[in-house]
This record gives structure tokens, C-alpha cells and sequence, in this order.
């Protein structure tokens, strides 16, 4: 029992430390070719991200989006639904919330947040409930149907800030600010970690729960590893399948509310800064696994802030992060030697 | 007017077509491509350079279509070899392009975003300019290249190549029955390695139009999403080359209108989407057909 356990936790931590190795050894080799010592600049990096309590609160703050869109697409991921469509329902459900904190009255007082959080959490149900659907009951492909749906989100929200919900005071691109009882109260002022980021680990902590302890959790599971021995078990799978994606709208949507509300206070143009992909990268790394999912959303919060420092300090350029995201988001779903790394790869015709 | 629109939605087409192109070859080797988009911009980039330093634009095209071909053969051995995940690992490919385009692009350059350089080298026009004096098709015949006649030409070609020739055989087996192509000896991962490839080659090839028809800059935007359109061209066509080439010419038509349409007072965004809206319904009105014909 406790053999298997090891041997559990030791594959898990090769699944993350993997792809991490690859990537840092890769950006090792450009920094080396550029004329950067790699050590000065990974050690730049670390300390630039945990080296202060005002560093780390800002490294938190990064990595808050990433755990709403890291579960929202594990969630599918493990119920073998590839729903790569966490980043339309981030922006939907952001824009939700942030027009329901500026345009409900604002006398509404402590209600206002719940209120907008639900909003966002149904429209993000909402917009993912559709290729839920359509997968479950007539088998369109969920890569295609999520991956038109990001782009056809991005273009809705690109028009509405631009034409109904366009700010008069502020011109381009923006919605007016939410009231001020509408905002998720900052945590330590003056860095932008909000009280999303605990709304984030609530949601991290409630998928815990709901993957070991629900049958729903487990039955999603199931239909992950094995979609026929899942139905001759008297598992739904339309059902199961549904269930994940109203679920991943819902948390995306949360994620979106909680960035509109408690990061930028209104939505603008570049809402989202790919937060569904990297969440994706976030989610492969952890292995859909709650512990692996938080390690990773502030592995990818401290490259994005610390990168930024980086940028202004020295000449390497911020992409380098981008470069270590899709190398990690490649290798964490490549197979070497007798570790499965990932999951399946699913051949379509 | 029409002139005008016909003649600006061949020359947007061509770009969308020759992705297409590529990323329906793979998919019939049963592949998605889904990083269509990375190479199109490697492919830019890359014609882009070589154009300004070669001062030729063949061979800029062909370091363009080169390193496409060079990025697909390296995606098709992580999915054949490696067991990757085929659309993960293409959008991987995807963030990867673009951070190490602009890593490249801020080292050497200095410049973020946008690349100008000198002595650019454009794609010349294929027939005399005397043609533009032929009503309606004659502005669209005057600006026709090398690659939008050498997409139109594939697009003509690519009924027998995969109908009737061995290797179209072999791809398509390879799609849709992999077991049987090792069964008569054949190697199914060596096809989708050579499949991805190619559309490595083609979607390259269309990022080097946009890069070398009319403008002869870089810009980290400049794909805009065409990768993906490409996407929904094939899907929408049903893989089939004649079928997608039309979806292709719609999508350049809409783009072509887009301009137009905006002073019509229609948001530019909305129309953007489109296509992606169209190939939504598509799937759904063809998973409609194909279960009622199962019943």
C-alpha cells in the first residue's frame, strides 16, 4: 500500500519536474547564447518573485487566474473531454461580472460581490453548456467546437466594450469601474493580491473534494480512463460529460469575475493575457492533481512577475517566458521510457 | 467596387487556402493540426529576413517554407515518437513560436512587436499589368502571384494526388486505418511524420505571403487568427480539396467585405467571428446528417 503510494507521489513529482528541467535547461542554453550567465538570471527570477513578502504577494497575484483556469480544464481534461475553450468562458464570464458590479445599484452593499460571482459563474456555465451539449448528444468534436467558441467570445467582448458597455469618461476599449463595494478587498495594500486568490484555493480545495469524494468526481474519472467500462458500469457518459463542462464554465467564469473584480476593476481590452492556455499548461504540469495544479499556477505567477522585472533590469526579453510555457505545455505530454507522462494521445480523423 | 472586393478576397484567400492545404493533407493522415499557426508566423518571419538579406524573393520563400517544414517534421516526431498529445502539443508549438520569435526578434533587432527591414524584395506579379484594363476579373488578374497560383494549382492537383497516386493511398489508409498500414508493411508514424511536414511546408508558405505580397514587415500579430481560420476551412470542406479551397474563398471574401461592411455600420468584430460561427453550424448540421443516416 505504501509502495504504491511512493511510487505514486515519485512518478507524479517526475510528471512535474520533467517538462520544468526541459524548459529551464532549454532557456539555459538561449540565455548562454545570448551572453546571460543562466544561474545569475534564474536566481534574478527567484528572488524578484519570492524574495520579499511584497514580491510574493505580487507572484500570488499572478498565479490567482491561472488556478481558476488550471481546474477549469482539469475538471474536463480527466474526464477525457478536451475542452481547450476555458479561455472564451474566463472572458465571458469576466465581463458578466464586471457590468453586473457597475450597472446593479450600488446600495446593494456586501451583496454585490456574491452577486456578481454568481452571474459570472452562470454565464460561464452557460457558454460552455453548449459544446457540452453538443458533444454529449451529437458527438462534435469538443477541440473544434471550444477553440471557435474562444474566438467567437473574444469578438462578443470586444464589441460590447466597444459599443454598449464602452466607459464615457475613460474612451477606448474599457467599461466604466465597478462600484467600490463590488471589489475583492485587497489582501496586503498596497500589492494587487485580492481575496480572488482565496476564492481561487476555495475552488482548488472544493475539486479536492469533488474528484475524490463525490460520485460524480469519480465517476468522471472513469469515463477518463475508460468511456466503455464507465457506461457497462451505469456511468452516463452524456451525462458525466455535461457535468464537466458546466463545471468548467462555472469555475472559468468564477476566475474571470475574480480578475474583473479584484484585479482590474473593470474590463478592458487584453482582458485576459492567455490565462485559459497557460492554465492548460498549469493543469498538464500538475497532472489534473490539486497540489501539482497550485505549484504550478505560482510556477507560472512568478515567471510572469518576475519577468517583468526581469525586462527592465536586464536585456533579456520577457517572450522568455512564453518560451518556457510551451515547452513545458509539449514535454508535460511527452512519453519517455517507461514513464507516462500526460495523457493519452488521442488520434482523430 | 466589385473589382476591388474580388480582386482583395483572391489575394487575402491565398494564405488561408495554403494553410488549409497543409492542414488538410495531415488531417487525412489523421492528424489535427493545430499549430498551423506557429509555422505561418515562423514562415513570415523567416521570408521576411531572408528576403532583406538575399534580396531574392524565391529564396525567401523557399528558407520560409524550409524551416516550416523543419518545425512540422519536429512536431510529427513528438506526437509519432514521443506519444504527445496531437492538440496540446500544437498549442504548445504555438506559445512556443511566438515567445521564441519575439526572443529572436528582440535580440537581433532590437524591436518589439514589428520587424521593418531594407531592401525588402516583394513577390512579383505573375501576369502582365496590361490585364487590369479587363472588366471585373482584371484587377484580381493583375495581382495574382507565384503562391496563389501555386495554391490554386495544389488545390487542382490534390483530387488525384490523394485519389490515385500511391502515396495519397497510403495517407489516407494511414488516417483512416493505421493497424492495416502496418499490416501490409508500411510504417504509419513515418506518413504522419512526412504528412505533418508537408503541412509544416504549406502553412509556412502562407505566412510568407503575408509577410511578402504587399507590405514586407513583420508583425507578431500578423497571422491574426488565419491559422485557425485554416482550421475551419478544412473542417468545414470535409478535408476534401475542393470543398475547403471554397470555405477558404468565403472566409477571403469576408475578410475582403469586412472593410466594406464596417461603413454599413456593422461591427468589424462580429464579422471577424464569422467564421467560426459558420464552421460551429457546419459541424452541428453535419453531425445532424451523419446520425440521422445511422437510424
Amino acid at each position: 500500500m505504501t509502495g504504491a503510494l511512493l511510487r505514486d507521489w515519485a512518478e507524479r513529482g517526475t510528471g512535474f519536474a520533467l517538462p520544468v528541467v526541459v524548459a529551464l535547461a532549454v532557456s539555459a542554453v538561449v540565455l548562454l547564447a545570448i551572453g546571460e550567465n543562466p544561474v545569475t538570471t534564474f536566481g534574478l527570477i527567484l528572488s524578484e518573485s519570492f524574495g520579499s513578502a511584497r514580491r510574493i504577494a505580487s507572484t500570488l497575484s499572478a498565479a490567482t487566474p491561472l488556478l481558476f483556469t488550471a481546474v477549469a480544464t482539469a475538471v474536463c481534461f480527466r474526464a477525457g473531454v478536451f475542452n481547450v475553450g476555458v479561455e472564451g468562458a474566463f472572458l465571458i464570464g469576466g465581463l458578466a461580472a464586471v457590468v453586473a458590479g457597475f450597472s446593479l445599484p450600488a446600495d446593494l452593499g456586501w451583496a454585490l460581490v456574491p452577486l456578481c460571482l454568481t452571474i459570472a459563474a452562470a454565464f460561464g456555465a452557460a457558454w460552455l453548456w453548449l459544446p457540452g451539449w453538443l458533444l454529449a448528444r451529437l458527438e462534435v468534436d469538443e477541440v473544434v467546437s471550444t477553440l471557435m467558441l474562444n474566438f467567437i467570445a473574444a469578438a462578443i467582448t470586444a464589441t460590447l466594450v466597444n459599443g454598449i458597455f464602452l466607459s464615457r469618461q475613460s474612451g477606448n476599449n474599457v467599461t466604466p469601474p465597478v462600484h467600490a463595494a463590488a471589489e475583492l478587498s485587497r489582501l496586503m495594500p498596497p500589492a494587487t493580491l485580492h481575496s480572488g486568490f482565496l476564492i481561487g484555493l476555495a475552488v482548488l480545495a472544493a475539486y479536492a473534494v469533488w474528484t475524490r469524494h463525490t460520485p460524480a468526481g469519480v465517476e468522471g474519472a472513469w469515463v477518463g480512463l475508460n468511456r466503455r467500462f464507465a457506461r457497462v458500469v451505469g456511468v452516463s457518459v452524456p451525462r458525466t460529460i455535461i457535468t464537466a463542462m458546466l463545471l468548467s464554465g462555472v469555475v472559468a467564469g468564477l476566475g474571470g469575475a475574480a480578475q474583473g473584480l479584484g484585479q482590474l476593476h473593470r474590463f478592458s481590452d487584453g482582458f485576459s493575457a492567455g490565462y485559459g492556455f497557460t492554465g492548460m499548461a498549469v493543469a498538464l504540469l500538475g497532472r489534473n492533481r490539486p497540489v501539482g495544479m497550485l505549484l504550478g499556477a505560482v510556477l507560472f505567477g512568478a515567471l510572469a512577475s518576475a519577468g517583468t522585472t526581469i525586462q527592465l533590469f536586464s536585456d533579456i526579453p520577457l517572450d522568455l517566458v512564453n518560451i518556457i510555457q510551451g515547452i513545458v505545455m509539449i514535454f508535460a505530454v511527452v512519453e519517455l521510457g517507461r514513464f507516462r507522462l500526460g495523457i493519452k494521445p488521442k488520434v482523430q480523423g | 467596387m466589385i473589382a476591388q472586393i474580388l480582386a482583395a478576397a483572391v489575394i487575402l484567400t491565398t494564405p488561408i487556402l495554403l494553410a488549409a492545404i497543409g492542414g488538410l493533407v495531415n488531417r487525412q493522415a489523421g492528424i489535427v493540426n493545430i499549430a498551423l499557426e506557429a509555422k505561418m508566423l515562423v514562415g513570415a518571419y523567416v521570408a521576411v529576413v531572408v528576403s532583406s538579406v538575399s534580396g531574392s524573393w524565391e529564396l525567401a520563400v523557399l528558407a520560409a517554407a524550409l524551416a516550416g517544414t523543419l518545425i512540422g517534421w519536429l512536431l510529427g516526431l513528438s506526437i509519432t515518437r514521443l506519444g504527445a498529445n496531437v492538440i496540446i502539443a500544437g498549442l504548445g508549438l504555438n506559445v512556443l513560436a511566438a515567445g521564441a520569435l519575439g526572443f529572436v526578434m528582440a535580440i537581433t533587432y532590437g524591436s518589439s512587436g514589428t520587424l521593418r527591414l531594407p531592401d525588402m524584395v516583394l513577390l512579383p506579379r505573375v501576369l502582365p499589368q496590361g490585364v487590369e484594363g479587363l472588366p471585373l476579373v482584371g484587377l484580381a488578374l493583375a495581382g495574382l502571384d507565384p503562391l496563389t497560383v501555386l495554391a490554386w494549382a495544389t488545390v487542382a492537383a490534390l483530387p488525384f494526388l490523394l485519389g490515385s497516386t500511391r502515396i495519397g493511398l497510403w495517407l489516407r489508409a494511414t488516417g483512416n486505418a493505421a493497424p492495416v498500414v502496418r499490416a501490409v508493411g508500411l510504417r504509419p508514424a513515418l506518413i504522419q511524420d512526412a504528412a505533418t511536414a508537408f503541412a509544416g511546408f504549406f502553412a509556412a508558405l502562407a505566412g510568407a505571403h503575408l509577410a511578402l505580397y504587399s507590405i514586407g514587415i513583420f508583425n507578431e500579430g500578423m497571422t491574426a487568427g488565419r491559422g485557425f481560420i485554416a482550421l475551419a476551412a478544412f473542417y468545414f470542406g470535409r478535408n476534401l480539396p475542393w470543398p475547403t479551397a471554397a470555405a477558404c474563398l468565403l472566409f477571403g471574401f469576408l475578410d475582403a467585405a469586412q472593410i466594406r461592411m464596417q461603413t454599413l455600420g456593422l461591427p468589424p468584430g462580429l464579422i471577424g467571428a464569422l467564421p467560426y460561427v459558420m464552421v460551429l453550424v457546419i459541424l452541428v448540421l453535419s453531425q445532424i446528417r451523419s446520425q440521422r443516416s445511422q437510424r
